[in-house]
């Protein structure tokens, strides 16, 4: 029997970070959105392969991936040496990086809606730049986006009443539920040649809901609705890229956007995202001024092309998906041995999990906490990621401490 | 409703709904109304009417006109009964002259008080009594606030329409107050009693915690880390309530 994890190293840390930085550990990686935060990490110590150590120098079986960009293990060799002989040579200087040539004539040839490709640092650089390239090119200024989707931080991005925002930030976002090409094509009826274009993820992630899948024939309705007004289709492929298809999820699916965005999974954790396009629309894409420090650097740029690489070599997606199945069937398995319906959504290499039994979720939220403070990492309300480092012997080792953490439920009420 | 209308809404049902357990929680009121039985209304020109109702040691404040006031106090508009709140002006006396003595000297004793226990400084916040009280206080003014803002607020209604329906519970430990919003369909209520089955519970470690998150004066992110605040259930609702409090000192400062 595992002994459950102590955190106080972690937490004195901690106390140290309240006193310098706002929320301590701010934005996503806060331990505040964990349930209950106090079950969980907070600081990492070292990692490697599918494991991270925090700084009480407990282990964990990483289901989490650093929110996706981990796909080939953390401290990938064959990455990492990438990075390093480029880090020898040059990073950032007064000359653009060779580096960027080949990633760039790397994703035109592996993702065939690409013409070309553009480089910037977090997901939301891309998927903003994706909306200007949109308004230049048609001159328009709405964007529809859907319900409870998230492409970013960015004011726009963000629903209103967050804090930081006001009314002219989002006075030409529409916002349509998920899987209604009715919705759609209602926002367009009612605001003629006047949306610039249209943004989402292949399948719909909301934080704390289940995930949801395209329905039969969404895709297409949305793409054929674009193609009849002149709506540029973007496709937001941050999270999902390549864990569904190295020719981006948009292949998985069956559709062609006109813009797609890839970050997370790009380079294993270096600090890249891209946007790909169609001829059509490179030129608009460049008469956007849109840049930044850091964009330029070459270490992530090498990073990215051996990640790629070495992703397209081992058939990544297909690997990623078959053993995320292997692995959550047999934890809904042993779930319905204990009583419990643990509802599996989304594809298998990056799916949301849910106790369906408590519509609380408080008993989902006390078994997340009891798999994490026995050493599996579970999220109780993101979607998880598999990574090729979840391999057989990892997903053994995660089901005995699963098996665990089903056996210290005592229910989950408060 | 415009933001005076909403900031009188909130001076009346949120602010003022305090005298209710001001009376039993604080000895000198409670000995000042313990004779009491008549009601006061509020009525505002253009804008919401409340009635304070004292009956057997007991209050009662209530959103809407009374059946039988003895007292009936008229502002011209929401916004003189919210300089009224903040003592810079005087409600019109339009029923119940014979009350004047009480409405110059005896019900200004009790608004103090209430004042008193909702302006906390550092130094009333050493004593534990008064922690208790204004911690109690600030809490029941929140959760009524937030009722009344994802009603009328603009920015409240929009939060409130991703509110799915159920009960989140707030509970100060170990032995603190505790109340309960309940949303249902386009209700929005703040339930009496305790629920036993939440959707959502926003737990805090202690009285001290309690109060420095609910007066602005701490970081919930950190908190929560920590542990001294704990949420659990449907996060979402705890979400969209935590941004329509922070809408509160928009109309009360």
């Amino acid at each position: 029997m595992t002994t459950t994890y102590d955190y106080s190293r972690s937490q004195q840390l901690f106390q140290r970070a309240v006193k310098v930085i706002p929320c301590g550990v701010p934005g996503h990686m806060s331990p505040g959105v964990n349930v209950p935060a106090a079950d969980y990490p907070i600081f990492t110590e070292k990692a490697k392969g599918a494991t991270f150590y925090d700084l009480d120098g407990n282990r964990f079986i990483d289901y989490m991936c650093a929110y996706g960009p981990m796909v080939l293990g953390y401290n990938n060799p064959l990455v990492d040496n990438a990075a390093t002989e480029q880090l020898k040579s040059a990073d950032l200087t007064m000359g653009a990086s060779p580096k960027m040539v080949e990633l760039a004539e790397l994703l035109v040839e592996m993702v065939p809606v690409a013409d070309w490709a553009f480089f910037a640092k977090n997901g939301g650089d891309v998927t903003n730049y994706a909306t200007m390239i949109a308004r230049t090119a048609t001159n328009r200024k709405k964007i529809v986006m859907i319900q409870g989707g998230y492409h970013g931080v960015a004011p726009w991005m963000q629903p209103p009443g967050h804090h930081g925002l006001i009314e002219e930030d989002y006075s030409h976002i529409i916002r349509v539920p998920w899987n209604d090409v009715d919705a759609f094509q209602q926002a367009v009826d009612q605001y003629p040649g006047e949306i610039a274009g249209f943004i989402a993820t292949p399948y719909h992630v909301a934080t704390f809901y289940d995930n949801e899948l395209p329905e039969a024939g969404y895709w297409p309705g949305i793409e054929m609705i674009c193609r009849k007004n002149g709506i540029v289709l973007i496709l937001d492929d941050i999270r999902h890229g390549f864990r569904l298809d190295m020719g981006g999820s948009c292949e998985y699916f069956g559709f062609k956007p006109d813009l797609i965005c890839f970050c997370k999974a790009l380079a294993n954790g270096f600090p890249i995202s891209a946007l790909v396009g169609r001829e059509s629309l490179k030129l608009d894409a460049a008469k956007i001024f849109y840049t930044g420090s850091y964009w330029n650097q070459a270490v992530p740029m090498a990073a990215a092309i051996a990640c790629l690489t070495e992703l397209k070599r081992l058939d990544a997606p297909a690997v990623m998906l078959e053993n995320g199945k292997k692995l959550f069937t047999a934890m809904q398995t042993m779930a319905a041995g204990y009583g419990y319906d643990l509802k599996v959504t989304g594809a298998w290499s990056m799916p949301n999990i849910r106790i369906a039994n408590d519509d609380t979720n408080m008993l989902h939220q006390q078994w997340c906490a009891e798999c994490t403070k026995r050493g599996v990492f579970l999220a109780s309300h993101h979607n998880l990621f598999m990574s090729l480092a979840h391999d057989e012997e990892v997903i053994s080792q995660t089901l005995e401490i699963v098996d665990e953490a089903f056996n210290a439920l005592d229910g989950g009420q408060a | 409703m415009n933001h005076e209308q909403i900031k009188a809404l909130l001076n009346m049902n949120a602010v003022m709904k305090n005298l209710e357990e001001l009376v039993l929680l604080d000895s000198q009121v409670a000995e000042q109304v313990k004779e009491l039985d008549f009601a006061i209304e509020f009525s505002t020109l253009f804008g919401p009417k409340c009635s304070v109702e004292f009956k057997a040691g007991q209050c009662r404040v209530r959103p809407g006109k009374h059946h039988r006031p003895r007292i009936r106090l008229l502002c011209f508009s929401p916004a003189h009964f919210n300089r009224v709140m903040e003592g810079k002006s005087n409600p019109v006396p339009v029923k119940g002259i014979k009350f004047l003595k009480f409405l110059s000297t005896e019900f200004p004793k009790i608004t103090d008080r209430l004042e008193f226990y909702l302006k906390p400084d550092n130094a009333r916040l050493a004593d534990p009594d008064y922690l208790r009280i204004n911690t109690r206080f600030t809490l029941n003014t929140a959760v009524n606030a937030v009722k009344l803002l994802a009603l009328h607020d603009t920015l409240g209604k929009f939060n409130r329409a991703h509110i799915p329906n159920g009960t989140v519970e707030f509970r100060v430990l170990p032995e603190g107050p505790s109340a309960v919003l309940s949303f249902d369909g386009d209700t929005v209520e703040v339930l009496d009693q305790p629920c036993a089955r939440p959707s959502a519970v926003l737990l805090f470690k202690d009285e001290q915690t309690a109060n420095d998150l609910l007066n602005g004066n701490s970081d919930a992110f950190a908190a929560l880390a920590t542990g001294d605040v704990m949420m659990k259930g449907r996060i979402p609702m705890i979400e969209a309530i935590n941004l329509i409090l922070d809408r509160i000192p928009l109309y009360l400062s």
